[in-house]
C-alpha cells in the first residue's frame, strides 16, 4: 500500500507520474477484464487491415490508468471525487504511456480538504492523447 | 456520408433525458482480479481477500472504476438498442468521467441505469458529427444505494 500523503504537504503545480508498458499481452488482459473485444486492440491484421500503424490502446484503459495514478497517490484516506478524460488522439500500442497529473488547485470546501488537478496520457514523443481534469480529497495532518 | 441535418429531429429531441438501457453488472471477485491487473495494480489488496480484510476493508475492493461487467446476452449481438434514429454510421468514444460514490466490493450486483444527458450536432474535421453525452448509475442492489455515477460522449459521424 501507498504511502499517505496529506492535504497540507501538497502544493499547486506538484506533478506525479508513471510510466506504463503496453504491450499486446497488456491490451488482451484489458479486453477480458472490461469485456471491449474489438480487433483493433489486439489483431495485427484486423488493425492494418483499418489503415492503423499498429493495434491500438483502449481508450477506457488509459481513463482507467488515470484512475489508478490517483488511487495509488491519494492513499487509503484519501479519496477520489470524481475523474475524467477526454479520447483525443489514438495510442498505437508496444510503447510505453506516461500517465501524469498535476495539481491546479488547492482548498477547501465543505469540509473538505480538496486539490484539482489536470491529467492525462502521453506518448514518449510527448504528444498528449488523453487530456482530462479530477478532483480528489486528501486528510489533513 | 449521412445528409447533413439542420437540426437535431423530433425523436432526437425526444430522447434527451430518455433511458436507454437498464442492464445488471456483476461484481467478481475474479473481474476485480483482471481489472486490477490489466491497469497495472501491485497492490494486494486487490487480489486477496484476506489482506484486504486486514486492512479493514468489508471484502475484496473494487478499484476506482470498475463496476463491473454486464451480464453478457447472445440475442443482443453484442449492441446496445438505439432509441432514436441516428443516421450517422461511425462511431467514436470521445470521453468518460467517473464519479466514485461509495466501496464497491466483490460480490456486488448493480443496476446500471442510462440516460441520455443532451444530444448536440456539431461540425468539425469528420465533417457534422453528433455528440451524445450519457449519464448511467450504478446502484448496489443488495442495499439500493448508488455507488457511482460516470458520463459518457460518444460521437458519431
Amino acid at each position: 500500500m501507498s504511502e499517505q500523503i496529506y492535504w497540507d504537504d501538497v502544493t499547486e503545480g506538484q506533478e506525479f507520474s508513471l510510466i506504463e508498458p503496453m504491450d499486446s499481452q497488456r491490451l488482451v488482459i484489458w479486453a477480458a477484464a472490461s469485456g471491449d473485444f474489438y480487433q483493433i486492440h489486439y489483431d495485427d491484421n484486423y488493425a492494418k487491415d483499418n489503415k492503423l500503424p499498429d493495434i491500438i490502446v483502449h481508450g477506457a484503459l488509459k481513463g482507467m490508468l488515470v484512475g489508478r495514478l490517483l488511487d495509488e497517490w491519494k492513499g487509503e484516506d484519501g479519496s477520489i471525487k470524481n475523474w475524467g478524460v477526454s479520447y483525443r488522439g489514438m495510442d498505437p500500442a508496444r510503447q510505453d504511456l506516461t500517465v501524469w497529473a498535476k495539481i491546479t488547485k488547492k482548498y477547501q470546501e465543505d469540509g473538505e480538504n480538496l486539490v484539482d488537478l489536470d491529467v492525462g496520457v502521453a506518448q514518449p514523443d510527448g504528444t498528449q492523447t488523453t487530456p482530462g481534469t479530477a478532483t480528489v480529497a486528501l486528510p489533513q495532518r | 456520408m449521412a445528409e447533413e441535418l439542420d437540426d437535431l429531429t423530433d425523436e432526437m429531441k425526444a430522447a434527451v433525458g430518455a433511458e436507454t438501457s437498464r442492464a445488471i453488472y456483476e461484481v467478481t471477485t475474479q473481474g476485480i482480479r483482471t481489472f486490477a491487473r490489466s491497469v497495472g495494480y501491485t497492490d494486494t489488496k486487490y487480489y486477496d481477500e484476506q489482506t484486504a480484510r486486514n486492512a479493514g476493508y468489508d471484502g475484496l475492493p473494487s478499484p476506482p472504476g470498475f463496476l463491473g461487467m454486464p451480464i453478457f446476452d447472445p440475442n443482443s449481438g453484442g449492441r446496445r438498442s438505439e432509441i432514436f434514429t441516428n443516421p450517422f454510421t461511425r462511431r467514436l468514444n470521445g470521453g468518460t468521467e467517473v464519479e466514485p460514490i461509495e466501496q464497491v466490493y466483490g460480490g456486488d450486483v448493480l443496476e446500471a441505469v442510462t440516460r441520455i444527458t443532451s444530444l448536440e450536432l456539431a461540425n468539425g474535421r469528420l465533417g457534422q458529427m453528433l455528440i451524445q453525452s450519457n449519464e448511467t448509475i450504478y446502484t448496489r442492489k443488495s442495499d439500493n444505494t448508488v455507488v457511482a455515477k460516470t458520463r459518457g460522449t460518444g460521437i458519431s459521424y
